[in-house]
């Protein structure tokens, strides 16, 4: 085994969907196909980067193992229902198999709360691979002091990070290692993090262990996901997507562990998506009570619960995922981003916003967790009351709407439907629960109001179709979540006529639909489909009576999955290359719900539940 | 040392730290809810554990007035300003200390190494308990100034 010198030209980006997402539910790695990790973040999903190559070129830091001069690989997919990659390349007459998890299970144990473990096996003959080591912390891509300990400690101060390999390999950040695997005798590394705490070495076997033990731990998890899913492989491998994202020390999901993917590559969309929406928390409180996942369920509750603390009634935009607040947004100099896209951006400015549809979306998933069985404890109900008496005192408002335009705020429907669904589901709540009578009339005349005036200023009578925005001429994909509302009826010719004017003016070709018109948000460039209208109109098609139709696009979507069934947020109509964050958490959910909604509407199916989350 | 003192006021100035924390909650300002994180410790139904968690909150503030009572009766003198930097000790102990290592015996608080399996509800409250909002350590610091201030006023140096 010899070290030579690396080239450290810049390269190419990988594509987006080139990467696989391996995870902790802490934080998570982005892995490319030809082995490189180039994001991770620690200690978390929204910490700072130790390998940001993605965004900050070679020079931000990276971690690859894989065939010595890189390959396309033969194979690539996650072990079935684990949160294990399996990468396979063919080279010099033999394979080479890369595993790669981070463990996830590290409670009560003297383990170290970031384990990624990496494991080399040829098949057939020998293999030349390499280790490429790199890691550089944060804004300035600091590079480590090292030192030898059991195996490489590479020290930031408050990060350290310690490398070992069975067998013992002589790794030196940023000198790639030649080695030569032997079939039989697989290659271990394991890179343990500790922030703030001393390191703790983990034995390579040991490691790998643990990486079998998590297996067997997520496929029991995928186990107790309902049978009668339809496409339940691919549902089963967004909920398990959802719950690597989700942030187990507070319960709160993340909306990708990315920021700064370009929604248009080379231009100036990019942004930090690594906090969590509580509209995210409650479309996940509603996935995973209709997938059989309810402990999930009641953690985005609970998250939701206690992030909102400090703001009720208001409900923040976006929280971190402890629950504070979001840090000022900010652009990283000297980072290129990828593809030249650029700033890259750190922080969220959409934290101000207001956003009516945020109070929708809880209310609706707390009466997803009534429906259920569940009874809301007395904490739990006065905070959706107060969330509700602030529709109720709101409504009227302009907001910046679900797609967080940073213009002007304008009165948008698809808020202002939110707003009544948030007033219809905290009524039906309180069929339940404790409420005085002075404040479900408040509630109701609020609701009754809001109907009206949507029903007046929101509707275009020619296009028979509601709008982007009172008045407005264009229209809005997320109207097509109105069919199960219970603001019109699902067969109403109203709600038909909405998705059927979204559908026809908003198809991006083939099962794509863009947002709004595109350009139509004040930034410059444009934008890709984005990937959570195209679900939810699945679920629009399925509730309208269309089910026939609706699978169809539903199976035509799931063709647009990467090869590791992952999705962003948004899709290039033209190349089918996805952009945005990645991988997206709304997405997944979105799939999630439109399964549920095939489900719900199969023949023989009794009762047609409304839209939940 | 005066044990009546230390009956009535240990249990007045636990009220009024009490008091400062809920209203602090209320105002938006943190959300560390002591009686709680106290109750959840004997029951997962945050309803219940409020109540069950008051009364440990007042139990608890009780011992740890005995603890000023003796302070002052050892130093001969009990005034606000004794009581309040024995308070300002009170709170950073608390939250350098107390607060961040609850997780590892609270058995419904998270750590920062939750993972899938974790069915803790409660979030770590962390370093200072900033987790809890970053106006945290300010409240709780002032919350028991107060209370030391109180007891210094109140307890006798006997």
């Amino acid at each position: 085994m010899a070290d030579r010198d690396g080239s450290r030209a810049p390269r190419e980006p990988a594509p987006i969907a080139d990467h696989g997402l391996i995870g902790g539910t802490r934080t998570a790695v982005l892995v490319t196909g030809d082995g490189t990790i180039d994001w991770c973040c620690l200690p978390g999903f929204d910490g700072t980067p130790v390998f940001g190559a993605l965004l900050g070129g070679p020079g931000a830091g990276r971690f690859r193992m894989g065939p010595l001069d890189p390959a396309a690989p033969v194979a690539r997919r996650y072990r079935e229902n684990t949160a294990t990659l399996e990468t396979t390349w063919a080279t010099g007459g033999g394979r080479l198999v890369l595993a790669e998890a981070m463990v996830a299970e590290v409670a009560g144990r003297l383990l170290p709360a970031t384990v990624l473990v990496r494991r080399l096996s040829a098949e057939d003959a020998p293999v030349t691979a390499v280790v490429d080591f790199d890691p550089r912390w944060g804004e300035h891509h600091r590079r480590p002091r090292t030192r030898r300990g059991p195996g490489l400690v590479c020290d930031f101060g408050r990060l350290a990070l310690s490398l070992g390999s069975d067998p013992p390999l002589e790794i030196t950040p940023a000198r790639p290692a030649t080695i030569t695997v032997e079939p039989g005798r697989p290659v271990t590394v394991v890179l343990a993090a500790a922030y703030g705490e001393p390191l703790i070495h983990v034995v390579p076997s040991t490691a790998w262990d643990l990486v079998s033990a998590d297996e067997a731990r997520w496929q029991e998890w995928a186990g107790a996901v309902h049978r009668d899913l339809p496409f339940r492989p691919a549902v089963v491998r967004s909920l398990l997507t959802l719950r690597l994202l989700t942030y187990s020390p507070s319960g709160a999901p993340v909306a990708a562990p990315t920021t700064s993917l370009p929604e248009d590559p080379g231009g100036v969309r990019n942004w930090d998506y690594r906090y969590t929406w509580p509209r995210d928390a409650s479309i996940g409180v509603a996935t995973f009570l209709g997938t059989g996942r309810p402990a999930e369920a009641e953690r985005f509750l609970g998250w939701l619960l206690h992030a909102s603390r400090l703001d009720r009634p208001r409900l923040p935009a976006l929280l971190t995922l402890m629950g504070c607040r979001v840090p000022t947004e900010r652009t990283l100099d000297g980072w290129p981003g990828y593809a030249a896209s650029h700033p890259v951006r750190v922080g969220n400015a959409a934290a101000g916003q207001h956003q009516l549809d945020g109070y929708g979306w809880v209310l609706d998933a707390a009466w997803a967790y009534v429906r259920a069985g569940h009874r809301l404890n007395s904490e739990t109900w006065r905070a959706m009351r107060g969330f509700t008496d602030q529709v109720a005192r709101q409504w009227q408002d302009p907001d910046a709407g679900i797609w967080e335009i940073r213009g002007d705020a304008a009165h948008h429907v698809h808020s202002k439907l939110m707003g009544w669904l948030a007033l219809d589901r905290a009524l039906r709540i309180g069929e339940g629960h404790r409420l005085g009578e002075a404040q479900r009339r408040r509630w109701l005349t609020a609701r009754e109001e809001l109907a009206a005036e949507v029903r007046d200023r929101g509707f275009d009578p020619v296009r028979h179709s509601y709008t982007r925005t009172y008045g407005s001429d264009d229209l809005d994909a997320a109207l097509l979540l109105l069919p199960g509302l219970g603001f019109e009826a699902d067969g109403s010719s109203r709600a038909r006529g909405t998705v059927d004017a979204v559908r026809a003016e908003l198809s991006a070709g083939g099962p794509l639909l863009y947002r709004y018109p595109p350009g139509r948000d004040g930034l410059p460039g444009g934008e890709g489909a984005f990937l959570p209208c195209s679900f939810w109109l699945v679920e629009a098609l399925a509730r309208t009576g269309r089910r026939g139709e609706a699978l169809e696009l539903f199976e035509e979507l799931l063709g647009l999955a990467t090869p590791l069934g992952l999705y962003g947020e948004e899709l290039d109509p033209a190349t089918g290359a996805h952009l945005g964050n990645f991988p997206q958490a709304l997405t997944h959910s979105a799939l999630v719900q439109a399964a549920l909604a095939l489900r719900d509407t199969a023949p023989g199916t009794p009762g047609r539940p409304q839209r939940t989350g | 040392m005066d044990w009546a003192g230390w009956a009535l006021f240990g249990l007045l100035a636990t009220s009024a730290l009490t008091l400062v924390m809920i209203a602090a909650q209320m105002a938006g300002l943190t959300r560390l809810d002591l009686p709680l994180v106290l109750g959840t410790l004997v029951t997962p139904d945050p309803d219940r554990a409020r109540a069950i968690g008051g009364f440990l909150h007042l139990g608890a503030g009780q011992g740890f007035a005995l603890g000023y009572a003796g302070t002052f009766a050892l130093l001969g003198q009990s005034t606000w300003w004794l009581g309040a930097l024995l308070g300002l000790l009170h709170g950073a102990v608390a939250l350098t200390l107390i607060l961040p290592l609850l997780p590892g015996v609270h058995p419904r608080m998270a750590s920062h190494r939750a993972g899938p399996a974790s069915r803790a509800v409660l979030e770590p409250p962390g370093l200072l308990g900033l987790n809890y909002g970053f106006q945290t350590p300010a409240v709780a610091g002032l919350a028991h100034v107060l209370y030391g201030a109180l007891l210094g006023l109140l307890l006798e140096p006997r």
